[in-house]
């Protein structure tokens, strides 16, 4: 992860400011910054999105595209992650910087889309055993400023929620033969139920008390973080422990009593914000990298 | 026709075949377990003469793991760094060859002093030669007791403790689940504890758990557990230090020649 460096007194500041419930830039602990989401930003892929959570910039992609299902099961298509560090981030993703971090990340969401209630995989079937759809989900980090994790995972959300899968019909010959069919109209298309996707939540172990989307200044003061993904009935689907220090239980149990509560209205914001841009249709402004 | 012997004459991709067999009638009744009950641990360090420390746990049903600390080693970096690498035997599951296991260095990074080796590195391998159910939680314990057996300085012990929820709603959290429990799960968790400072090392949990407090009751049932397995390790410890204290005041054996 980025890091920055800071002087005993700055980390002083920010572990007593914390203390009283109030932050560097003023928010509470529970506060979230200015999250902005946009869909639809690339044109060449089934669904994208872009997330901007004050300096942190994520790019998603998602291409659908047909494959064979996996073995084990043969009735369901499946996702695929990809996550690429972009070396203007931050310069210690240069090279193969990055790789720990990616793999990292990776593995998160897999976990977390692993969980059969997740995404319907069953409704990406198109034959079983023979063909379904795979989901490319591929994440670009354009721009490193604290809080990757929430960031990532609220895009991905978006991307699904935007993504659009051209439908199929399977035709078969007498001799048994199956031909795919994509239908004519490319506005006909299959959409995604990504009611049950959760948001990862970060808390931040600061000093006695934990903080939510934590910047990086705030990243190097704390020891230890708590990593919840949260759906949006207060479920959690996963739970991790990052850094290197250690963590009380009393505190384990106290932050996953605010990821929940911190992640439903997280889901109710991102869903209305998601439901507007969709409804405003072709008439929308697209703001784009520009803005 | 001449064999081409350097070639393997087999399918290039295999499938276990499992995967192709059909689910009998007859199922395997698993017989009710309680849901604290701990499988019996077998905890030995200092079994390998190649490594500075070293570590084999074992839970009764088949987990089996080995870990081996070398170090520390002269490393170009200011602060000292813990290497840690979790691999599995290709045949330790049952099935397909798994994937590389999750990284759990985090786990262990708290328990050790690294303060006090500034410029150097550790490096811990742990590999699962069978995974018969929280493969993961005795891997992290195998890993202590591996780095405290090679004399590095730590604040305490990690005990690790697997659980799982058993599927349907409602299910109930078991402590340390077999292999078949496992793969049944609804959810599953890892615990790290380090006992004597009371504070949790690291955490995994995926899988629909429920609300916090379930995952909650269960984070609680796993420190329990690992309260409990923390004797054994630090017995282990004891025996190997005695053994290695008995072999250094034996006297070394004169040779004798053949005549």
């Amino acid at each position: 992860m980025a890091s920055v460096v800071l002087s005993e007194a700055e980390k002083v500041y920010i572990v007593h400011g914390i203390q009283e419930d109030l932050r560097v830039d003023g928010r509470g602990c529970e506060d979230y910054r200015c999250i902005e989401v946009e869909t639809d930003v690339v044109s060449n892929t089934s669904g994208s999105a872009r997330v901007k959570l004050g300096h942190t910039d994520i790019l998603v992609g998602v291409k659908a595209e047909m494959g064979t299902p996996k073995l084990e099961n043969p009735n369901e298509g499946y996702l695929e992650f990809f996550v690429d560090c972009s070396a203007n981030a931050t310069p210690e993703f240069e090279g193969r910087g990055g790789e720990e971090l990616a793999t990292e990340i990776v593995n998160t969401l897999y976990r977390i889309f692993s969980n059969e209630s997740t995404i319907d995989v069953k409704s990406l079937c198109i034959n079983p055993r023979e063909h379904c759809w795979v989901l490319y989900v591929d994440v670009l980090l354009l721009e490193c400023g604290g809080n990757l994790f929430d960031a990532i995972s609220i895009a991905v959300k978006a991307a699904l929620f935007n993504t659009r899968i051209p439908k199929v019909r399977v035709l078969e010959d007498e001799e048994g033969s199956k031909e795919i069919e994509l239908s004519d109209d490319p506005f006909d298309c299959i959409r995604l139920n990504v009611d049950n996707v959760p948001c990862i939540i970060t808390l931040s172990k600061i000093g006695c008390r934990h903080v939510v989307d934590a910047t990086l200044q705030e990243e190097a003061c704390s020891l230890a973080s708590l990593l919840l993904s949260v759906t949006s009935r207060g479920t959690l689907t996963c739970m991790k422990k990052l850094g290197n220090g250690s963590l009380d239980p009393e505190s384990i149990f106290e932050m996953m009593e605010t990821g929940k509560r911190v992640g439903k209205t997280l889901h109710t914001s991102l869903q209305k914000i998601l439901d507007k841009e969709e409804s405003l249709g072709t008439t929308r402004q697209k703001v784009g990298f520009l803005g | 026709m001449a064999l081409d012997h350097r070639r393997v004459p087999g399918p290039e991709e295999s499938q276990a075949p499992l995967l192709y067999a059909v689910p009998g009638e007859a199922g395997t009744e698993v017989p009710g377990r309680e849901a604290a009950s701990l499988r019996p641990l077998l905890a030995r360090a200092g079994l390998l003469s190649q490594a500075e420390g070293s570590a084999y746990v074992e839970l009764g049903g088949g987990t089996k793991v080995l870990c081996a600390v070398r170090g520390p080693r002269e490393a170009a970096e200011g602060r000292g760094r813990l290497l840690c690498e979790f691999r599995r035997a290709p045949f330790s599951a049952r099935g397909a060859r798994p994937r590389p296991g999750p990284a759990a260095a985090e786990a262990l990074a708290p328990a050790v002093r690294l303060a006090r080796y500034p410029r150097a590195r550790l490096e811990l391998t742990a590999l699962v030669l069978q995974d018969g159910g929280s493969a993961l939680a005795a891997a992290l314990s195998a890993a202590a007791l591996a780095l405290a057996d090679a004399g590095v300085e730590m604040f305490d012990l990690v005990v690790g403790c697997g659980l799982c929820r058993a599927p349907g709603p409602g299910g109930a959290w078991l402590l340390q689940p077999s292999e078949a429990e496992e793969r049944a799960a609804a959810a599953r968790l890892t615990v790290a504890l380090m006992p004597g400072l009371n504070q949790v090392a690291g955490l995994l949990g995926s899988g629909q758990g429920g609300p916090p407090e379930s995952w909650a009751q269960a984070v609680r049932l796993g420190l329990e557990g690992c309260q409990r397995l923390y004797p054994v390790l630090r017995r282990s410890l004891l025996r190997a230090a005695e053994r290695r204290a008995a072999e250094a005041a034996q006297p070394p054996l004169a040779s004798k020649s053949v005549t």
